[in-house]
């Protein structure tokens, strides 16, 4: 036992040890960062240069200039972004209470609800759609002298595809619970609830003026997450038939190698412009 | 003496049903508010679901497995192994190369880099789909930017293979990677790194014996997700390769898309059932493993 | 196990515009336990951690019995060191934490869980071993971090603030154990620490760091009763400040002259620093001092007096004198005649003197 530190500690390393270990830090860190940041700004610079680069006439942005004068652009945006809002809304509406509920009043529920708002995730998108489609094409066969037909067809309306926001709705819910997960940790809601409850308050200014407030930062991050599945989300709206944004790209690049790339990189700056808007909503307002 | 015990804790339960009735109408306003939601997932996701199902199934309107089988042979058995192994080499490779940069970023001095790099990650993570294979192929395609200024179509580069796949699957994976090991990289205290110097261990094994095991359920959770998004990722894949390299999703939109002989439509939904399964079974050896590499935290 | 001679040589550490540590000197005797004290900020956690080689001098150097290990890499020092809290390695159990030296030394895992068996048996915790960290309380978490840091039987032991995430019962209960181990072991010990009670009741020697520099050090009572600045008498233990005026070698303070101990400032309007227990309080219908607050603690009571100028002391007395004394009576105020520190004039110290 008294052996054991003399022999552990016998020789003394020269003195450029503990330096070194801090350079050779510094030095894997910088290639790190250098490599990294070579794949990932290089395919967005050589995007750029792919849509300006005219092999006949030089630089252009004519690229750019088509996508806004290319038929169906404002139409396929709003679509997109209106699913977007109605998405958001419809999962924030749904988790929202459930969640409170969980917390306050039914701890049992909880790994029910997680597992339930997790399932999504074991699900890829086009084994989803390929249960939707089955439905919709049975659907109507067996539901066809019942009042649900009526349904069944309404929600595929190409001009506002209500089954679009229902599957982005479900998509979206591991994203949301997670999000709205991590926000109501962060904070005492039973105190924060009891408070106002002892206060006077009613359950929805409860929830609009209490929980709502302190939540910014969770149900912002749910937003975005939300925003940004809806807008990228390709596979289902394509093979259920409709146009949102991210089908239209596809449909209108066709031959046009040039315009179809520009659109790509307008698509990453809008979803880049949508977060920091997000994000600065997020911050501003709780800083006030 | 045994008499007082025993009754002693009678009044307990009593009390205890005054409490509940209290607590009873809580407890329903808790389920209520809940009931949308599980109807929701019910109808939206169960429905879907059993359609599924019954249609994995059912062949020429008979129960059968005959979908299954076909499911599981051919050219959709090359598809699904396609598509595990491409999910896998991403997941693994994704996550190792995302905890480096992660750590680079997290040790780093400058506050910025480190916003700028999350920042990133954030809108990153979510650039796939199309736009992101459009990206791909200005740059590295067959006439990409690339491809053309550095001579790499003679040096026999073809981005429209199996490894294209990975280094664009990897643009999104490993950003995402970065978002999930951050916050385990930010837990790691400084503490633990000088009282593993203070007990004579080297920077290695500092990593080899504290490190990596405290990051371990993070980085298999990172894994699993990573293998999740590049297992469904279908849009790359379809506007890149189309049906060079055989992928499960490209199988599936094929045949929902009619290209199958009449009779056989339900083969798409026994891919995608063969797919939840797969999914499933990730999870199967994930979850285990996270429990064990985990057990110091329970 | 012996413990060596520590010495810290013209240390000298800056943090961009901070100075750290400002020339410090200082030397551990073997086997003493040794209190670093001060306020945050005065170098004595970057003291410690040139001893367990965290830090690196800019100047100066750090002898270990004569040799320097100013340069020695971290993980090559001869010091355990128990860190303020959340240390222990989460992933361990208690045994593996104690046993981490060893396996990183290969040793033989029969032995090593032997000897971390030992060691928890020393803390007091033989049967916690497989407990994870956050199995176990605080105050069972710096045991083991405690073991873990003797572990290797090091010839000095660095304790950084190592009570001071505890409750205050637990702090004393394991100060005491730790004074108790360190004074069978024999180990060299440098205790850094920001509370005095702490430091003056299990330290051989105090040393009182400010700004980076050593203000006093010396054995715990003569730090108390003898400060040899201002800054020592006010940091260790409660002080009223008391006007008064220089007149010669004495100070005229509350209606009595005292011999002035220590250095004197230029002027001769003065504070001058008293300790609440050499007030002496007599009750008196006819006394001068008005009692403004009482707070009984036990075995003394604390009482807040205005004297006839305003100026207003604090006086510690018996806790059976409490019954003697009622709010707002009135009693007479005596200074015990001893020789007193003064310091230049600063404005209203006495509250400060009753918060601290």
């Amino acid at each position: 036992m008294a052996a054991l530190t003399p022999a552990a500690l016998p020789d003394v390393e020269p003195p450029a040890r503990s330096g070194g270990r801090g350079r050779r830090g510094g030095i894997w860190r910088g290639v790190v960062l250098v490599v990294a940041a070579l794949y990932f700004v290089t395919p967005l610079l050589a995007s750029f240069v792919f849509t300006v680069n005219d092999p006949m006439t030089g630089f252009t942005l004519d690229a750019y200039g088509e996508i806004f004068t290319a038929e169906g652009f404002a139409q396929s945006l709003l679509l997109s972004l209106g699913l977007a809002v109605a998405t958001i809304v419809l999962v924030l509406v749904l988790t929202l209470p459930a969640m409170l509920a969980v917390r306050l009043s039914a701890p049992r529920l909880r790994p029910v609800l997680e597992v339930l708002c997790t399932l999504p995730l074991v699900v890829p998108p086009i084994t989803f759609v390929a249960g939707i489609s089955t439905v919709l094409r049975w659907g109507p066969d067996y539901l066809a002298a019942t009042p649900f037909y009526q349904t069944i067809i309404s929600i595929q309306n190409p001009a506002f595809p209500v089954v679009l926001v229902i599957a982005y709705a479900v998509l979206a819910l591991p994203f949301v619970y997670r999000a709205l997960d991590a926000g109501l940790g962060a904070m005492d809601v039973r105190t924060l609830v009891e408070a106002a409850r002892n206060c006077g308050a009613s359950w929805p200014v409860v929830l609009l003026r209490v929980i709502v407030p302190n939540l910014k930062s969770g149900l912002a991050s749910a937003s975005f997450l939300t925003l940004a599945l809806v807008l990228g989300e390709y596979t289902i709206a394509r093979l259920l038939g409709f146009q949102p944004f991210s089908v239209w790209i596809v449909t209108i690049s066709g031959a046009n190698a040039p315009l179809s790339v520009a659109v790509s990189i307008f698509s990453l700056l809008l979803t880049w412009l949508l977060l920091l808007v997000l994000s600065t909503a997020g911050t501003r307002r709780s800083r006030s | 003496m045994v008499e007082t015990t025993s009754t002693a804790p009678a009044p307990l339960p009593l009390n205890k049903r005054g409490r509940g009735g209290g607590r009873a109408t809580t407890r329903s306003a808790g389920w209520t508010a809940a009931l949308p939601l599980l109807v929701f997932i019910g109808l939206a996701f169960g429905i879907p679901a059993v359609a599924l199902l019954g249609g994995a199934f059912t062949a020429n309107g008979t129960l059968s497995t005959a979908n299954l089988t076909e499911s599981l042979q051919g050219a959709y058995l090359t598809a699904m192994l396609s598509s595990v192994k491409l999910s896998a080499l991403v997941a693994v490779v994704g996550a190792v190369l995302g905890t480096f940069l992660a750590q680079a970023v997290v040790t780093s001095r400058f506050r910025a880099l480190r916003e700028a790099v999350l920042t990133a990650s954030g809108v990153l993570a979510n650039f796939g789909g199309v736009p992101l294979a459009f990206a791909w192929i200005a740059t590295l395609g067959n006439s990409g930017v690339l491809t053309t200024r550095l001579g790499l179509g003679d040096l026999g580069w073809n981005l429209y293979s199996f490894w294209g796949l990975v280094l664009v699957y990897l643009y999104f994976s490993i950003p995402l990677m970065v978002l999930v090991i951050v916050p385990a990289l930010d837990g790691l205290r400084p503490q633990w790194r000088e009282a593993a110097q203070n007990n004579g261990a080297t920077t290695w094994q500092f990593w080899r014996y504290v490190g990596i095991p405290v990051l371990t359920p993070t980085l298999l959770g990172g894994v699993v997700l990573l293998f999740g998004g590049a297992f469904a990722a279908y849009a790359t894949a379809a506007a890149m390769v189309g049906t060079v390299v055989p992928l499960v999703t490209l199988q599936i939109a094929d045949a929902l898309a009619g290209n199958v002989l009449i009779g056989h439509e339900n083969v798409a939904l026994a891919l995608s059932l063969d797919m939840v399964v797969v999914a499933g079974v990730v999870m199967a050896v994930y979850l285990p493993l996270q429990r064990r590499s985990a057990r110091w935290l329970r | 196990m012996n413990g060596a001679q520590v010495e810290f040589r013209g240390l000298r550490r800056t943090f961009g515009t901070t100075v750290a540590l400002d020339g410090l000197d200082l030397t551990v005797a073997p086997g003493e336990l040794i209190a670093l004290l001060g306020p945050s900020g005065c170098g004595k956690t970057t003291a410690l951690r040139c001893v367990a080689g965290f830090e690196t001098p800019d100047q100066g150097a750090v002898l270990l019995d004569g040799e320097d290990i100013t340069r020695v890499p971290a993980n090559r020092r001869d010091a355990g060191m128990v860190f303020q809290s959340y240390s222990l390695f989460p992933n361990l159990n208690a045994r593996d934490n104690v046993a981490f030296g060893m396996r990183v030394r290969k040793v033989p895992t029969a032995r090593r869980h032997a000897r971390a068996a030992e060691l928890l048996e020393l803390v007091g915790l033989p049967s916690h071993g497989d407990r994870y960290p956050h199995q176990l309380s605080g105050g069972q978490q710096q045991r083991v971090a405690l073991a873990r840091a003797l572990a290797l039987e090091p010839r000095v032991l660095l304790l950084d603030e190592p009570l001071s995430a505890l409750d205050a019962k637990v702090r004393v209960t394991l100060r005491e154990e730790i004074r108790r181990l360190q004074l069978s072991l024999g180990i060299t010990t440098i205790f850094v620490t920001h509370d005095q009670e702490e430091a003056l009741s299990v330290a051989d020697h105090v040393a009182v760091l400010r700004e980076g520099r050593l203000e006093q050090s010396g054995p715990p009572a003569e730090i108390y009763d003898r400060p040899a600045t201002p800054f020592v008498a006010e940091f260790v233990g409660t002080m009223n400040h008391l006007p008064g005026r220089l007149s010669g070698d004495l100070v005229e303070v509350a209606g009595q002259r005292l011999p002035v101990h220590g250095d004197r400032p230029g002027t001769p309007e003065v504070d001058v620093l008293v300790r609440p227990e050499t007030v002496l309080v007599t009750p008196g219908e006819d006394g001068d001092a008005l009692i403004v607050t009482s707070s009984f603690r036990g075995a003394s009571v604390r009482l807040l007096l205005r004297l006839g100028d305003g100026t207003e002391i604090v006086a510690d007395l018996p806790g059976h004198d409490a019954a003697r004394f009622a709010l707002g009576g009135r009693a007479n105020v005596r200074l015990v005649e001893r020789p007193v520190l003064v310091a230049a004039r600063t404005p209203a110290a006495a509250a400060e003197a009753v918060s601290a």
